[in-house]
């Protein structure tokens, strides 16, 4: 078999496996959606489980060992012995770049100038290194820049929503307006589709997050980029990538070219993704190179092939040699882009953010946000669709990070998903019966609008709505003197702080729309030991401390 | 020729006919016309010595099916090719002992009654307060309704339409359009406590069927439920009572607010059946404001033994 025959057919398989991976990790975001039962059956924290950067980050961040993945071992021993594979044939938002990339091609004219390697290509390395600088000193930021946080946040909150919403709107208008040949109705044909995607890929409700332009901007810039240079993410920015490029400072798996065939056609630099320079022989740059062996069936001469230990010279760019004054620039930038995300007061406990209600498991704030690489599976999961990412809430430090916003929508009480999903435990996993327990926040009445202390009418919606089984919204009656001076004995609602989980589904479904009449806010929050404004029940300890004296089974309700 | 001519006759008959609906707007042909014929109002019941014992899902169905007998069958109702929309109270996010639901066996086995009965198709669903898959899957509904060959509709917030509702308080509401296309729409609530009404049974469980800012019809509920049930028209209701929910409702979470009655009833008048619910739960129907305000409305009579009903112990 001829080199150039075994080349097509690995680009060939490389390409179904990029496909695969690509379909994996949309089914698997899709497998997040609310589930049926308490919480996803599926292994949706797979390619997180993958991903040696989330976890070297967060030991870093959290100054310990704490979630090692042996699917993270995985990846490095996998690019110990191929190189930077992972990012060629497996990484679903590298696999999004080769198809930007390739459209591309359709419409520019490629030169071999732009596609060889630019020793701006050491970015990369620079990123990594301030954020994980960042990490050790305790601020996580890796996230934002994660490509699978990045792509699985941008789908889940903008692409997905904006399908969702535009599949919602034509749907709806076909049925409503109903038009129709006969008895060929349209609608027969649109609702199917509808429904299969209500039922496969989303949910029953449509949900959208505040704050998604942004997200969405800074996917759809990275993949633009890809019109400038192919690959532009993987090859300047990817932090993993980085990571990845410094792992495979000598695979086993090499390129070899032979001088004598070269003819400098470049057809290889226009076949690169990575600009590994693949056209200089003996100068291949290992840290850069995908693996995807497009080069190899790009030479007419059959020059190039991959090769168990075949040597490699020093090159003369492109290496890891980052040089001591860039690296020590890249740590300073780090410290100052911790310093910047630090010289807030809520950062140091002198303020707590009375809209910040984290969800159910959340760690404290400052550990909370050394774990969290708002990957966003909580909000994906999130069945009232409440969870939503924070935008200033949590100041630039906290950017992105879940925050459960009652106005739209509530922590359900038969529900644990968001601790079940987190891949880095920045949610605790807590049982169904001890997650009903926790406290996120405190529901607060506000006499000004609350319908009877108000307007002396009737309403007890907030009561209905409480979930706690003993209610945590008791009534005190009184009368209420009405315009003809009659008097009604209401029901006014008053919350017990005791018992009250912050839940917060007495603010979504208030008729107050616009802005509650009982709201919740964090104080209470059992994270919390200073955020508390009330005498405890019994002064013992947060529920964190707690035991779970549970018979959680998998199935609780004996309905699967 | 002394007596009415053909024509006269048929003037009259119409005026007469005509006068009796105009003059009591609201009650529903099967209560005027067949109350002689055939029962309104039948009370399926298990035999109390052995409610303790019994298996509820076995109670459920033998007691929708005599209640459902016992009104003269689904052939009254169902004809061979009608879409069927059963509204069970599938509100809350709770599992079936709870109560906060309708039985899910009294759904199936009114959904397997429906298609016997020669429906093309039968439609359930509801307008969930929770989340709408976790309520449909949790309260085991829509496991016994797909067993029974029922289909499960989740409601589209989109999709209520602005209906002329023509009542006293409420003249248009957003109403859920594919459920008053239905051919026929059979209301079935479980029977609880509530916070406001003191009791939530059929008239209440019209709720699920609306859209708009519910929370503000509690403001004044028995003007808004007697508009919506006046505007439904009711022509078979059935009230599950096989476990109800004493305290703590609609929603409540605690399993010793729950009891086992064992009864299922059947009625063509709904102010008769939330009467007789009512008095399940050891109170007055008078003292429950909408059953009061639907009766004076004509919606039916809270006084339900004056239907004659027919009780049955079933075990």
């Amino acid at each position: 078999m001829s080199v150039y025959t075994k080349a097509r057919r690995i680009i060939w398989i490389r390409r179904a496996v990029q496909g695969l991976a690509l379909f994996l990790f949309v089914y698997l975001l899709t497998a997040n959606r609310p589930a049926d039962g308490v919480a996803p059956t599926a292994p949706v924290t797979f390619f997180f489980d993958l991903n040696p950067l989330v976890t070297l980050s967060s030991w870093l961040s959290t100054h310990t060992f704490e979630g090692l993945s042996l699917l993270a071992l995985l990846t490095v021993g996998v690019t110990l012995i191929f190189g930077r594979v992972f990012c060629g044939w497996f990484c679903p938002m590298g696999t999004l770049h080769n198809m930007v990339g390739s459209l591309r091609d359709q419409f520019r004219k490629v030169v071999p100038r732009k596609e060889s390697y630019s020793k701006w290509q050491r970015a990369k390395y620079f990123v990594l290194v301030a954020l994980l600088v960042m990490a050790a000193a305790g601020a996580q930021w890796t996230g934002v820049l994660d490509p699978f946080s990045l792509l699985y946040r941008s789908l889940a909150l903008t692409v997905i929503p904006a399908l969702d919403a535009g599949l919602s709107e034509t749907a709806n208008a076909v049925y409503l307006s109903d038009p129709h040949l006969g008895g060929l109705h349209f609608r027969d044909w649109t609702d199917p589709v509808y429904i299969w995607w209500k039922d496969h890929v989303t949910a029953t409700e449509l949900r959208v997050f505040s704050g998604s332009g942004l997200v969405f901007l800074v996917f759809i810039a990275a993949l633009v980029a890809n019109l400038y240079r192919n690959r532009f993410w993987c090859r300047y920015i990817c932090p993993l990538g980085g990571l990845l490029g410094l792992i495979s400072f000598r695979p086993l798996l090499r390129l070899t070219s032979d001088p004598a065939a070269c003819n400098s056609c470049k057809k290889c630099t226009l076949a690169c993704p990575a600009a590994a320079q693949p056209e200089l022989p003996n100068e291949w740059l290992a840290t850069e190179c995908f693996g995807c062996w497009n080069c190899v069936g790009s030479c007419d001469n059959q020059g190039l092939d991959f090769k168990w230990f075949s040597p490699i010279k020093k090159s003369s760019e492109g290496s890891v040699d980052l040089g001591k004054r860039r690296l020590l620039a890249a740590g300073v930038s780090g410290v100052a882009g911790l310093a910047m995300l630090r010289v807030t007061p809520a950062a140091h406990g002198k303020t707590f953010e009375s809209s910040l209600i984290r969800p159910p498991g959340a760690l404290p704030e400052r550990d909370f946000l050394q774990r969290c690489v708002r990957c966003g599976l909580c909000m994906q999961t999130c069945p009232s669709g409440g969870l939503q990412p924070t935008f200033a809430e949590a100041g630039l430090e906290g950017l992105w990070s879940p925050v459960l916003v009652p106005a739209i929508g509530w922590c359900e009480f038969n529900c644990h998903a968001c601790g079940q999903v987190c891949p880095t435990g920045a949610i605790e996993p807590l049982d169904l019966p001890v997650k009903q327990k926790v406290k996120i926040g405190l529901a607060v009445i506000d006499s000004t609008r609350c319908l009877p202390y108000a307007y002396g009418r009737e309403c007890i919606v907030c009561e209905e709505h409480c979930p706690v089984p003993d209610k945590a919204i008791t009534f005190e009656y009184r009368d209420a003197t009405q315009r003809d001076g009659s008097v009604r004995r209401l029901k006014f609602p008053r919350v017990d702080p005791d018992r009250c989980t912050g839940c917060g589904i007495c603010e979504t479904k208030c008729p107050f729309q616009d802005k509650a009449a009982i709201r919740v806010t964090s104080a209470g929050e059992d994270r919390h030991p200073e955020n508390q404004p009330m005498l405890p029940a019994e002064a013992g300890g947060y529920y964190y401390e707690q035991d779970s004296q549970s018979d959680q089974s998998s199935d609780p309700y004996g309905y699967n | 020729m002394s007596g009415p001519t053909r024509r006269e006759f048929l003037k009259t008959g119409a005026l007469v006919a005509g006068g009796v609906i105009l003059t009591r707007t609201g009650v529903f042909p099967e209560a005027v016309f067949g109350a002689d014929a055939v029962p309104t109002l039948s009370v399926a019941r298990w035999d109390e010595a052995l409610l303790a014992e019994a298996d509820l899902t076995q109670m459920a169905v033998k007691l929708t099916e005599t209640a459902v007998a016992n009104l003269g069958g689904l052939d009254r109702f169902v004809e061979k090719g009608h879409t069927v929309w059963i509204k069970p109270n599938i509100g809350w996010n709770r599992r079936p002992e709870l109560a906060a639901n309708t039985n899910p066996d009294v759904v199936g086995t009114l959904v397997r009654l429906c298609l016997e009965a020669g429906a093309k198709t039968v439609k359930v669903g509801d307008h969930p307060c929770h989340p709408a898959r976790q309520c449909y899957r949790n309260s085991g509904i829509t496991k016994a309704v797909e067993a029974e060959g029922g289909k499960m509709i989740y409601l589209d917030k989109k999709r209520f339409i602005d209906a002329e509702i023509g009542g006293e308080h409420l003249t248009t509401w957003p109403v859920y359009a594919e459920v008053t296309d239905a051919d026929l729409v059979i209301n079935v609530p479980v029977l609880k406590h509530h916070g406001l009404t003191g009791v939530s049974a059929a008239m209440k469980n019209y709720m699920g069927v609306i859209g708009g800012n519910r929370g503000s019809w509690h403001q004044n509920m028995d003007a808004c439920l007697t508009d919506i049930t006046a505007f439904m028209k009711p022509r078979i209701t059935l009230l599950d009572a096989v476990r109800t929910l004493n305290d703590h409702g609609p929603q409540g979470g605690d399993p010793n607010d729950v009891s086992v009655r064992g009864v299922v009833a059947a009625s063509t008048d709904i102010v008769a059946l939330d009467a007789l619910g009512v008095t399940l739960l050891g109170h007055a129907p008078a003292d429950i404001k909408p059953i009061a305000a639907a009766e004076a409305r004509g919606l039916g009579t809270a006084d339900f033994a004056s239907l004659n009903p027919v009780e049955q112990i079933v075990s």
